[in-house]
């Protein structure tokens, strides 16, 4: 189950990178455009766009492992979620409507910490495929001591 | 997805640290690892290195696996590439660490974090494919020939020449600080700028000269390991600092934690950065003189990507000529033939001033106010009550340094070669503080006190 803290800290605009593997173990690094908590906490919703996540999506049909991390860029307070994927689908009307909540919470974390709005407003963040998870294990990423520690 | 090969360096500007990048790894068992690294370190054509400090899960993986995939993006059009690697060793001495290392303990500096915050180990990875992300920005991607032109070196050794000429040439130390910020300035476009020297205990740098700033901050001091200039000034190594806002960030995160979880005993004071409030870029550069340390010279620009490789070789060209002339000059000032210094005096000595200005001692601290205001204290302090006492009780307006070098009462170091310095950070203090009373430079070892006003002097203990 996603604790509270973590919970608070995905419906703010943090920065969502995700990482898969092959079946040769080689790592694969994208970004989602978004991130929704399911309503019993045990599960999350990404958003992907296939011409940037091609292989992810790859790995994710062929092995569904996946590891998420999701920082607030303004503190760097972090969070890793790792987990196997359920269903793979595209994205419907509120998947659509989280994503654009996201991109524009996550441009204002951009902006204040100097990044100019028009080149985060220019990603390409649709259309995308909604990304089903069960949340196995969840980690404390903050940067320091305590780094990488179960919550 | 990308129509030709990507070389590393094309992607220089994601090696700076202002966004940070995406690192993902995989256990032996297959589960995947994903984490933002801070910055992602420019080896050479076909390597990387990778600060190992808290990342622990990434260093065990790549341990078991050497396998990772980095995504990176450009700051300056936030255009991403994935660059794939496979961790080759780790260093824990040598250049590629040393250089990593004293960035993070700048940073860490800053933060009040040096016990906490320090590296571990460079990990140093070969890149094995470099893949534009297309489909990421409806922005063109950056053009690519960004990187100096031989022409553009060329003009930057001629401007090197030019600077070399004009600073060898300068007979008085104050003059070769001065005339050095104005060249940095006008050949370079380095606009803020600033020279520390080593006090007589080597425990302090003070600052000398600077250029660019509202304030002068002429009497400032950095302690040696304090900040990005005192380490720079401990290590003797040049050190240059891009996204420096992101980096403190950082920082004030990781002590954050560490306070959280108990380990505050280790957080001590945080230091302001010296100079622009708004600084992304830093590089200062020890001025040496046969191994030994005289100061640092420091530049500061609000632009992150203002200052790489080329600024970090210019700035160490030009300081290590600075050092030599600081020096020469230092020794010489004791050692003009008296024929050469006299020169007639400034006819505003003889207007009859109608303005008056008070000054006040206190012995206890060698400390000197002007109309109840701060202006000096210690060494150039006791040199200034001696100025305007011998003024006052024998009319003398013309001084050498010979005879406050002999002055017992003003007990200077044994050192020669810091008096000169004093004497430039009096003039300066005076010029900012009450300009209506002036040391001015009569060739090397003289100067006289120029004066539009009256003076009165007073003495308190307390």
């Amino acid at each position: 189950m996603i604790p509270q803290p973590v919970f608070d800290l995905l419906q703010t605009g943090v920065s969502v990178i995700v990482g898969t593997r092959d079946s040769t173990l080689m790592p694969e690094s994208t970004r989602a455009w978004g991130i929704r908590v399911g309503k019993n906490r045990h599960s999350v919703t990404i958003f992907l766009t296939e011409a940037i996540s091609r292989k992810t999506i790859d790995n994710l049909k062929e092995n569904g492992l996946v590891a998420i991390s999701c920082t607030r860029p303004t503190d760097h307070v972090a969070c890793q979620l790792k987990g196997r994927v359920r269903t793979i689908r595209p994205a419907d009307r509120r998947d659509r409507e989280r994503s654009s909540d996201w991109h524009r919470e996550f441009v204002e974390e951009l902006v204040a910490i100097g990044v100019p709005a028009d080149l985060c407003e220019a990603w390409i963040t649709s259309p995308a495929l909604a990304i089903d998870i069960d949340v196995t294990d969840v980690f404390h990423q903050t940067p320091g001591p305590g780094a990488g520690e179960k919550v | 997805m990308e129509n030709r090969l990507t070389q590393l360096e094309e992607l220089w500007p994601c090696f700076q640290g202002i966004i940070p990048a995406a690192l993902s790894t995989c256990s032996q068992d297959g589960t995947p690892n994903i984490t933002f690294i801070s910055q992602i370190h420019y080896v050479n054509p076909t390597h990387v290195a990778i600060s190992h400090q808290f990342f622990n899960k990434t260093h065990r993986n790549v341990r078991e696996n050497p396998l990772a995939c980095a995504m990176m993006l450009d700051p300056r059009t936030l255009q991403a590439h994935r660059i794939y690697l496979r961790y080759q060793h780790s260093e824990s001495s040598g250049p590629l660490f040393d250089s990593m290392s004293l960035q993070l303990q700048a940073i860490a500096s800053h933060a009040g974090m040096t016990d906490v915050f320090r590296l571990r180990a460079a990990d140093v990875y070969e890149v094995v494919r470099i893949e534009r992300v297309d489909g990421f920005t409806r922005l063109p991607p950056a053009i690519p020939a960004d990187r100096p032109s031989r022409l553009f070196v060329d003009q930057d050794l001629e401007f090197l020449r030019l600077l070399s000429e004009r600073i060898h040439r300068a007979d008085l130390l104050g003059d070769l600080l001065e005339t050095t910020l104005r060249l940095l300035d006008d050949l370079f476009g380095f606009r803020h700028s600033m020279i520390l020297l080593v006090d007589e205990r080597n425990t302090k740098l003070f600052t000398i000269a600077s250029r660019g700033y509202p304030e002068n901050g002429v009497g400032s001091e950095v302690g040696i390991g304090e900040g990005l200039i005192g380490t720079v000034a401990r290590a003797r190594r040049a050190l240059q600092l891009s996204a420096i806002d992101h980096s403190l960030r950082y920082a004030r995160a990781v002590r954050d934690r560490a306070e959280a979880g108990g380990g505050a005993d280790a957080v001590c004071r945080e230091i302001p950065l010296p100079g622009l409030s708004s600084a992304a870029g830093q590089i200062a550069v020890p001025l040496l003189t046969r191994g030994r340390l005289i100061g640092v010279l420091a530049v500061e620009s609000a632009e992150p990507l203002a200052f790489m490789a080329r600024e970090d070789t210019l700035l160490t060209i030009v300081a290590s000529h600075l050092g030599g002339c600081i020096e020469q000059l230092s020794r010489d000032t004791e050692e003009s033939p008296q024929g050469t210094l006299a020169r007639p005096q400034s006819s505003r000595a003889f207007t009859a001033p109608s303005r008056s200005r008070s000054f006040c001692f206190f012995p206890q601290d060698d400390c000197v106010f002007v109309d109840g205001e701060y202006l000096i204290r210690n060494v150039p302090g006791r040199i200034l009550w001696r100025l305007l006492t011998r003024h006052r009780d024998e009319g003398r307006t013309e001084f050498s340094n010979r005879e406050l070098r002999m002055d017992s009462w003003l007990g200077l170091p044994e050192i020669k070669d810091n008096l000169e310095c004093r004497l430039i950070l009096l003039r300066k203090r005076m010029e900012q503080k009450c300009p209506d009373i002036r040391l001015v430079p009569r060739g090397r070892g003289r100067f006289a006190l120029e004066t539009d006003v009256t003076i009165a002097l007073s003495e308190r203990d307390t």
